[in-house]
């Protein structure tokens, strides 16, 4: 049984960047077996305990994630005449490291979009991924590699944050984000504007089909 | 702006040859074949401390250049964006300098949301296909590196 640990702080060992290591041990007739994320400390000082954490994987449905985070957040609908609606929760963590890092953004950008008026925290930073290697030809040996991945916490809070903490983004900065830097720089395009109303989808099937279910569960149709 | 990249990458709808005469009538209905064709995000802000993190450029090129505009270029703060697959690389570049700076970069990322066009053009033009556009969304980041120690004057 052979051991390797590696740590390497390499560019080329992070998982988007091709990876000579990931290919070396495929070629080699190594298979990957596991994928362990090394416990970090929660990015957001001060998070309230019990804070509801997605932690999107590669392989994650964003309808499932999504289904799920909506549903929390907007408090459930007991559907019943006495009922009416629980609240649902102040805060939502989306985390993803990896190839997950652009679902994550994702998540919380729909989110953003169909929720509305939620206060934004982004933090960044290296995570450590242990990979289990396995050779398939017969022999038993086994590798360990230490790789450091980036990911992205994404806090979504429906109560005001530091406006001050780097990677605070206040609500409903769909355009806002580039006229601010129009009023810096008179050259710069100040016509980028999204529409904020529904977008056109629904002309086009192939289009995220995701989004129109989401849109509809969650918008009254019209 | 409207110059096609990837052209003919993929055709849209695709139709498979029919297996059973019932689906061979649902092949008749849609015969035309599209070209998709993905027209350039929209112009964004470009000063000089701006970088767009793409997947076609060596990542050593693109680190290089940021670091050198936080080195040499005079700059105390850079902004690196990333759209779709190029955001991991974009967060990749960001917390290099970060590490290389040994901590003094302060770096502040932003989410956003880009709308992107598709155009569909018709494979053939004597078929009656009609020229068609598609919107699509894509998630991008924004990273402000900021310098947080006084630079020696």
């Amino acid at each position: 049984k052979t051991w390797v640990t590696k740590h390497e702080h390499h560019l080329s060992l992070s998982l988007n960047e091709a990876s000579p290591t990931a290919v070396k041990l495929g070629q080699e007739g190594f298979k990957k077996v596991g994928r362990i994320e090394e416990d970090s400390p929660c990015p957001f000082p001060g998070l309230a305990a019990g804070v509801l954490e997605m932690r999107v994987k590669e392989g994650s449905k964003i309808r499932n994630l999504m289904g799920f985070a909506m549903a929390r957040i907007q408090g459930e609908k007991t559907g019943s005449a006495v009922g009416g609606t629980v609240t649902g929760l102040r805060q939502v963590v989306f985390t993803g490291s990896g190839r997950a890092v652009t679902k994550t953004i994702t998540c919380a950008e729909i989110m953003k979009r169909k929720v509305g008026c939620l206060h934004q925290m982004t933090k960044l930073r290296y995570k450590v991924v242990k990979e289990v290697w396995e050779s398939n030809q017969g022999t038993a040996s086994e590798m360990t590699v230490h790789r450091t991945v980036p990911s992205i916490s994404i806090l979504l809070s429906k109560d005001p944050l530091d406006p001050q903490e780097p990677g605070y983004q206040p609500p409903e900065t769909l355009s806002a984000l580039w006229e601010d830097r129009a009023g810096t720089e008179p050259s710069a395009q100040t016509t980028y504007k999204r529409p904020l109303g529904q977008l056109p989808y629904s002309g086009f099937p192939h289009c995220k089909k995701l989004c129109l279910e989401e849109e509809v569960s969650v918008l009254p149709p019209n | 702006m409207t110059e096609p990249r990837n052209p003919g990458m993929s055709s849209v709808p695709q139709s498979n040859p029919s297996h059973t005469e019932s689906s061979s009538q649902a092949v008749e209905m849609d015969p035309v074949e599209y070209t998709l064709r993905k027209r350039l995000p929209r112009k964004l802000p470009k000063r000089r401390n701006d970088v767009y993190v793409n997947m076609k450029t060596d990542f050593r090129a693109q680190l290089a250049r940021c670091q050198k505009l936080l080195d040499g270029g005079g700059h105390r703060e850079i902004c690196v964006h990333g759209l779709g697959l190029a955001i991991n690389r974009a967060i990749n570049i960001a917390l290099q300098l970060q590490a290389s700076s040994q901590g003094a970069l302060q770096l502040a990322a932003n989410t956003s949301t880009v709308e992107l066009i598709d155009d569909l053009e018709p494979e053939d033009p004597d078929e009656a296909g009609e020229p068609m556009t598609r919107t699509r969304n894509n998630s991008a980041i924004h990273i402000k590196g900021q310098d947080s120690n006084p630079r020696p004057p």
